[in-house]
């Protein structure tokens, strides 16, 4: 009795009506909201309807059309009936899947719906939710929400890249040897910058390709920062190994920072351009970070001799205007060189 | 026309004289002459050959310790072995060496007297014609008639300066005069007839030694040599005259008055397109000590060099001049079994000597060292002064010591450190 009362009612109610309506009426009137999804469960699109009864298929006349080859003209059909609905399939070819339960063969009979139950039909994917459906809690803008703002601006980014070039044309000039004119500068900055755009470029395009928002300007804007910082903590480095005497904590210390740097980059480009849970993205900041480290040191590590001739020492020398470290007296000097006779016998004995 | 007669003929029976000579000395003394083969054990084939000639009735063999270095530093791979004129093999025993000479003694078995070498009780004089004699090239036993030269000029170990072709593989064959006595070892050449000998006195003290206590720990021999002879250089550089000499108008720098540390100098100024302008000084000692072919001790190197900016920012000035001495390297040659790795420490250094003074020089200074793993309490050490006190001048100062022990090393940076200056 109920069934016939609901279904006679339902194309009374209008839409409107309906969502300002209380939850008795839900109860009288089926409302369903079905979302066409990808096989990783992403998004396409997403319907709502107001209906005792929704037919799905190829068909023109149904209310939600699949271009699927897979799925029929009249493929399956829902109906509300008893505060519930029901899965009923119309003996298609392909039969229809409801994920989690057993499957429905064709003509057979009838299934009954949860919150959440994911469709399979053809090669299509189908999630029906209704309006009581729980959501995530809501994500509150992250302080670096306004900082994304602000590097992400056009000007912002232009200035960082051309801080960027200005800081590579330098590093070329330092280098070069011989001389120098400004067009071969300038060329070398361009290459060294369009190298370094890979990374946020290709970051870009891989959240696009996963239906992310690509938002390059803001890729490149965070990328190009940190490059920038990443070169600032080099020089930083440099001058405090310039200071320090023998090998010193702080020296140490601060060979942690580009580490650091780097993580924190990974991170902010999985912020920009993917929406992962926390937990993942740190999980995917760290990786990058270890690949990039470990796999270098690892390098490193493998093509150390075994037993080397030559001496390493800390070569670092700056021009005057860098040095703030007080010099000791050669008194000093040989004092602590001869620490090192008794470090060379002992390495001497070790094989 | 009569003179010129005269001369040739007093040429030909000269030279006639001679080869008389040398047929003579050859027949006599090629039974005490050997051919000194050193066998790998593993393999059964010779890895170096040398010759040796006999010096005693009972056996004992003079060579070099070149020949013989391999047995000496590793007795259980090799072993030594002689071959005489008649084609005779048989296993010799190293007894005692003299590293810093490059001479060695081996024992053969003999069952009667034989005849040998005397070695002579006096010096050649100049332009004395002598025999080398040896087996160049495994080639055979030859004789090579040569002059006496005097001593090599500026050595710190002396060496006869021989005018004759001396050969590889007649390394340990002896020079004699026309009496046929020992007046020298062959040991090294530079081509083109100039020939280096050890002189024959080295060799009678050695023997001396041998017949008064025979050593009885070879490499404990060759560690007192070389704690002895690194001694006597390092006192004699410590106390010779450190004359303080300008480099390019600009720095002070040490110059040792001993002959046997010889300089040479460069510079870049002929080079327009250069951005830096470069002045250098390097001084050395022209001899080494032969421990194996992959190890040498007993070097020494100073290198002074002056840099200016032409035309440069400071921080490109000085970006290129770190590259410049940021690959500096051991004097000697020495490998992985011989030593450690090297252990640096590094400061910034403003001699006190020249503080509050218009030389005052402020160093990145690095000091490095490696021990040696067979002779305890000898050391490689390494030097190395950058100045970081101009803003478009450099000075570089750095030296390199081989085998010298602790003491001594540390002697020497200290006065080198000091020595060095802006002018």
């Amino acid at each position: 009795m109920e069934v016939t009362k609901s279904e006679l009612s339902a194309p009374k109610v209008s839409s409107t009506e309906m969502t300002n309506s209380c939850d008795d009426f839900t109860a009288e009137t089926g409302e369903i909201i079905i979302e066409e999804i990808t096989r990783n469960h992403k998004l396409i699109h997403r319907h709502r309807l107001n209906k005792n009864e929704v037919s799905i298929g190829r068909g023109y006349q149904n209310d939600i059309i699949l271009a699927d080859p897979h799925i029929c003209p009249q493929h399956l059909s829902l109906k509300y009936r008893q505060d519930k609905w029901q899965l009923i399939d119309n003996n298609s070819v392909n039969g229809t899947r409801l994920e989690n339960s057993k499957s429905v063969n064709q003509g057979t009979n009838q299934q009954v719906i949860n919150d959440g139950d994911v469709i399979v039909v053809g090669k299509s994917q189908l999630r029906v939710v209704f309006n009581s459906h729980k959501v995530a809690k809501t994500i509150a803008f992250s302080p670096f929400e306004s900082l994304i703002d602000i590097i992400r601006h056009p000007i912002a980014v232009f200035f960082s890249i051309a801080l960027f070039m200005l800081i590579a044309g330098n590093i070329s000039y330092l280098n070069q040897p011989t001389e120098i004119n400004i067009s071969q500068l300038f060329v070398s900055a361009l290459k060294m910058t369009l190298v370094f755009s890979i990374w946020p470029a290709s970051v870009a395009l891989v959240s696009h390709l996963t239906k992310n928002d690509p938002r390059i300007l803001a890729q490149l804007g965070i990328s190009f920062s940190f490059f920038i910082l990443l070169w600032l903590s080099d020089l930083l480095e440099e001058i405090i190994a310039f200071n320090t005497v023998g090998n010193s904590i702080l020296g140490s210390t601060i060979g942690l920072l580009p580490i650091g740097l780097a993580f924190s980059l990974f991170w902010l480009n999985s912020y920009i351009g993917f929406h992962v849970s926390t937990k993942r993205r740190m999980i995917v900041a760290i990786s990058i970070t270890t690949l990039l480290f470990g796999g270098s040191y690892l390098i490193q590590y493998s093509k150390k001799p075994e037993f080397n001739p030559r001496p390493q020492y800390n070569a670092i020398i700056m021009a005057p205007s860098f040095l703030v470290a007080p010099s000791s007296n050669v008194e000093t000097f040989i004092d602590s060189s001869n620490a090192l006779f008794e470090q060379a016998n002992k390495a001497a004995q070790k094989n | 026309m009569k003179v010129f007669f005269t001369l040739i003929f007093i040429l030909l029976s000269s030279a006639t004289f001679a080869k008389e000579q040398a047929e003579e000395i050859f027949a006599q003394l090629t039974p005490s002459l050997y051919q000194i083969k050193l066998i790998d054990k593993a393999s059964g084939e010779k890895s170096s050959i040398g010759s040796g000639f006999q010096i005693s009735s009972d056996g004992i063999i003079a060579t070099n310790y070149h020949v013989i270095s391999s047995y000496a530093r590793h007795p259980e791979k090799y072993r030594i072995e002689y071959l005489d004129h008649q084609g005779n093999m048989a296993e010799v025993e190293l007894v005692s060496v003299d590293v810093i000479n490059d001479l060695a003694l081996v024992k053969r078995q003999v069952d009667l007297k034989m005849p040998y070498f005397k070695l002579s009780d006096k010096k050649p004089i100049k332009g004395e014609k002598l025999f080398a004699l040896g087996n160049p090239h495994d080639l055979g036993m030859i004789v090579v008639p040569g002059t006496y030269n005097g001593l090599k000029k500026e050595s710190f170990n002396e060496r006869i300066h021989f005018t004759g072709s001396i050969n590889s593989g007649m390394s340990g064959g002896p020079v004699v005069n026309t009496n046929e006595n020992v007046v020298g070892i062959n040991v090294a050449t530079s081509g083109n007839q100039i020939g280096f000998l050890v002189p024959h006195d080295k060799l009678v003290l050695l023997f001396n030694d041998y017949k008064k206590q025979p050593p009885n720990n070879i490499k404990q021999q060759m560690l007192t040599q070389l704690m002895a002879s690194q001694d006597k250089l390092m006192t004699t550089l410590l106390n010779s005259t450190w004359q303080s000499k300008e480099l390019a108008s600009k720095a002070i720098i040490p110059i040792i008055e001993v002959p046997f540390i010889r300089c040479w100098g460069d510079s870049n100024a002929d080079k327009k397109d250069a951005l830096i302008l470069r002045a250098i000084a390097n001084c050395s000692l022209n001899e080494n000590t032969y421990l194996s072919s992959h190890f040498f001790t007993g070097t020494v190197e100073l290198d002074f060099s002056y840099m200016q900016a032409k035309d440069l920012s400071d921080n490109k000035f000085y970006h290129l001049y770190q590259q410049q001495i940021s690959l500096a390297s051991a004097g000697n040659r020495a490998g992985k079994d011989d030593v450690s790795e090297y252990q640096c420490h590094h400061d910034l250094v403003r001699p006190s000597s020249t503080e509050n003074t218009e030389q005052s020089i402020n160093n990145k200074s690095i000091f490095c060292t490696r021990a040696y793993k067979d002779f305890p309490k000898l050391f490689d050490v390494l030097y190395l002064g950058a100045t970081i006190d101009k803003n478009q001048q450099a000075l570089v100062s750095h030296f390199t010591l081989a085998g010298v022990n602790q003491e001594n090393a540390m002697a020497f940076t200290k006065k080198f450190m000091e020595a060095v200056s802006w002018k």
